[in-house]
């Protein structure tokens, strides 16, 4: 973990070096260049929780079918899986290779504003280009503030502002990437992983208020400028929408999900099309509304 | 509807498992401080500053030295318990002290890491200018120094104040650095010379606060400069040590493998400093530049304290939680003790001058966890003679 930390640590103290030694445009920087080059697990996380949300009904299904059997439920589903190509882990586990890198960049930020003389000290070693050295101890005041200490609220009002757009930024970044799912038919349940993501929507919201508190300002910048990073990026690739901020689905969801081919159907397929001729109407009425049928 | 819960608990559980994880994984910078010693009363003791308190240290055994009165007699309480001298100063939890308490004739005064200035009755060991202290301006790192009529304070943000000694309130004059002042300043002779974190090497008027000149060293200097043959001594985080003539000119310089932030000591011609990546370098000054002597990577972790100089030996304490001694013509590792515990401080060495009681000089060292905070060592054998924890 070490040597990603003093990578992280040399990049943004070259990136303040050379832009005019302001840190807050480091972070900045910093933090659009990182979202860069997590995009493609970023990508991969989207197109994947996608995809299993579009192939809930058939899940629905299938669950229904051999809801007394739990081996022969979690077979065919795995093999519905892999009709369809997807990683059922492939919604989560770029997320988790993500959380390492996130706590580097945070511990690297705290490392290079360097609060206290303990601080500084931990700060030698860890710049592997030599010629940084010169720009030791980096600038850390901002606004009156200093960037490595948490928000004072009652000394500034910044500090309010900082932990405003942090709830704010986060909530819409999980708001618009994520597409409004139709309510459940009255006596139906609802979908697990739709209400978990639900629940986080309101809930991350919040725990940002106590990280905002407690991370040090620099940090916080740095959380807001991934939020918004976050959402340009999914605005530009389509992967977010701004219509589902007003609670509404697309028309015409894009088909994340399609079978590889014919001759690669496995059993799934026809366990599949069984379950869902032996299904009450229920699910075909939310199967038809997510527009998630393969093609 | 319960397995949506069920769920819903498990994915909040989860995420936040995920993150205590990562978090443990990561390292992240340390924030405790360093304690500081230094010799106090009559006869010497150990006066050690750390964390929020300052205590006052029997140098024989390491016990909390006890508060006697004029005649030598020991002091007691309203329960009748000795006195002992320890100043709990804790009007915040924020209470750090990162320099070592200057003494006058009369007073001593303590400047903490939080803003604060206590003026304290040393034979009483009590605060007398109110449990809260003088406020100040900034946060200070590095130990005051005085020339009697003014205490010159630098600060770790911004800039060196000069404060009158009849009233510490008042302001005399202020000298703004770019970075701050991390090291004590030196005062030679009515003139500053203040190490910065701005790179600058200044010489400043003490009475005025007027600059004479400046110099910059190409890195942040966290080292006072040492006065020898006429000519300074620095070493900065340019991974140098410089000599400066009086005017501020380099006239000589040396690189370094990491970091100087310890300053150097000098004996007999020869220069000896350590830096961040371990290494201890012996450079002799009578040439016209640094001529090497030796040097050797003694340790593998930051030297910060300045060496101590014995006749056959330099001792260095290192980060990683040993002290060496070095031989001094060689750099040869003769002995090292661990103590278990990270030292940044600087060392102390207590002779039978200073304290009659004690049978032999004593090489004491401060480390950064409560449980072990003072270590004194035989000067000479290097054996270990007793410990004091908090």
């Amino acid at each position: 973990m070490d040597i990603i930390v003093n990578v992280f640590v040399t990049l943004l103290t070259f990136l303040y070096s050379v832009l005019n030694q302001d840190m807050v445009l480091a972070i900045i920087v910093f933090t659009v260049l990182t979202r860069l080059l997590l995009y493609p697990l970023t990508a991969q996380s989207l197109r994947s929780s996608r995809a299993m949300q579009q192939l809930q009904p058939e899940l629905k299904a299938l669950q229904e079918k051999y809801k007394n059997d739990r081996e022969k439920l979690a077979a065919e589903q795995m093999s519905l899986y892999r009709q369809y190509g997807i990683n059922p882990l492939g919604g989560c586990l770029p997320m988790v290779i993500q959380l390492p890198i996130f706590f580097a960049l945070y511990g690297a930020i705290n490392f290079a504003l360097a609060a206290t003389p303990t601080h500084l000290l931990d700060l030698s070693g860890r710049l592997l280009v030599p010629g940084l050295d010169n720009v030791i101890p980096l600038n850390s005041t901002w606004l009156g503030m200093n960037l490595a200490q948490p928000p004072n609220i009652s000394v500034s009002p910044i500090g309010f502002v900082l932990i405003g757009l942090i709830v704010v930024t986060t909530w819409m970044q999980m708001k618009l990437s994520m597409p409004p799912q139709p309510k459940p038919a009255p006596g139906e349940q609802p979908n697990a992983a739709q209400a978990t993501s639900q629940s986080m929507t309101t809930v991350m919201p919040l725990m940002y208020v106590f990280f905002g508190l407690s991370f040090s300002i620099g940090v916080s910048i740095y959380i807001i400028s991934t939020n918004v990073a976050m959402i340009t990026q999914g605005l530009l690739t389509g992967q977010s929408k701004l219509s589902y901020l007003r609670g509404i689905p697309d028309d015409k969801p894009p088909v994340v999900v399609t079978a590889r081919t014919e001759s690669r159907k496995t059993s799934g397929a026809k366990a599949l099309k069984d379950a869902k001729t032996s299904s009450d109407g229920k699910n075909k009425a939310s199967s038809e509304k997510s527009g998630s049928k393969a093609k | 509807m319960k397995i949506v819960r069920l769920l819903r608990r498990f994915g909040i559980a989860a995420a936040l498992l995920l993150v205590l994880m990562a978090t443990a994984c990561v390292p992240l910078p340390t924030d405790t401080n360093w304690g500081h010693v230094t010799l106090a009363g009559d006869p010497q003791q150990i006066l050690f500053a750390f964390h929020d308190r300052i205590v006052l240290i029997n140098p024989q055994d390491g016990s909390v030295a006890q508060l006697r009165d004029a005649d030598g007699n020991i002091r007691y309480d309203d329960q009748n318990n000795p006195r002992t001298w320890t100043l709990p100063i804790s009007p915040s939890a924020t209470t750090r002290f990162y320099s070592t308490p200057l003494f006058t004739a009369n007073n001593m005064y303590a400047v903490s890491y939080d803003l604060k200035l206590f003026e304290v009755d040393f034979a009483n060991a009590r605060i007398t200018n109110g449990d809260a202290g003088i406020a100040i301006s900034g946060h200070v790192v590095t130990d005051p120094v005085s020339d009697g009529q003014r205490m010159f304070l630098g600060f770790s943000d911004s800039d060196l104040v000069a404060l009158d000694m009849t009233d510490l309130t008042s302001r005399l004059w202020s000298f703004d650095t770019e970075r701050g002042i991390w090291a004590e300043p030196l005062l030679v002779d009515g003139t500053l010379y203040v190490s910065s974190m701005d790179h600058k090497l200044y010489a400043l008027n003490a009475e005025t606060g007027a600059e004479l000149w400046r110099v910059d060293l190409g890195g942040a200097i966290a080292d006072t400069p040492v006065l020898y043959n006429g000519s300074l001594y620095v070493g900065s985080f340019a991974r140098k040590i410089f000599r400066i003539s009086l005017d501020g000119q380099i006239t000589a310089e040396y690189p370094t493998t990491e970091w100087v932030w310890g300053t150097p000591a000098i004996v007999d011609d020869t220069l000896y400093v350590g830096d961040a990546a371990g290494w201890v370098y012996a450079l002799g000054l009578s040439g016209d530049g640094f001529t090497p002597v030796w040097s050797r990577q003694a340790a593998t972790r930051v030297i910060r304290a300045t060496p101590v100089i014995t006749a056959d030996a330099v001792i260095v304490a290192s980060r990683d939680h040993k002290v060496y001694w070095l031989n001094r013509e060689t750099g040869e590792e003769i002995r090292q003790q661990n103590t278990d515990a990270e030292i940044l401080s600087d060392m102390l060495v207590i002779t039978p001058e200073d304290n009659a009681n004690l049978r032999e000089s004593l090489l004491i060292v401060s480390t950064m966890a409560n449980d072990k905070l003072l270590f004194a060592f035989s000067l000479e054998s290097g054996d270990l003679r007793w410990r004091y924890a908090r």
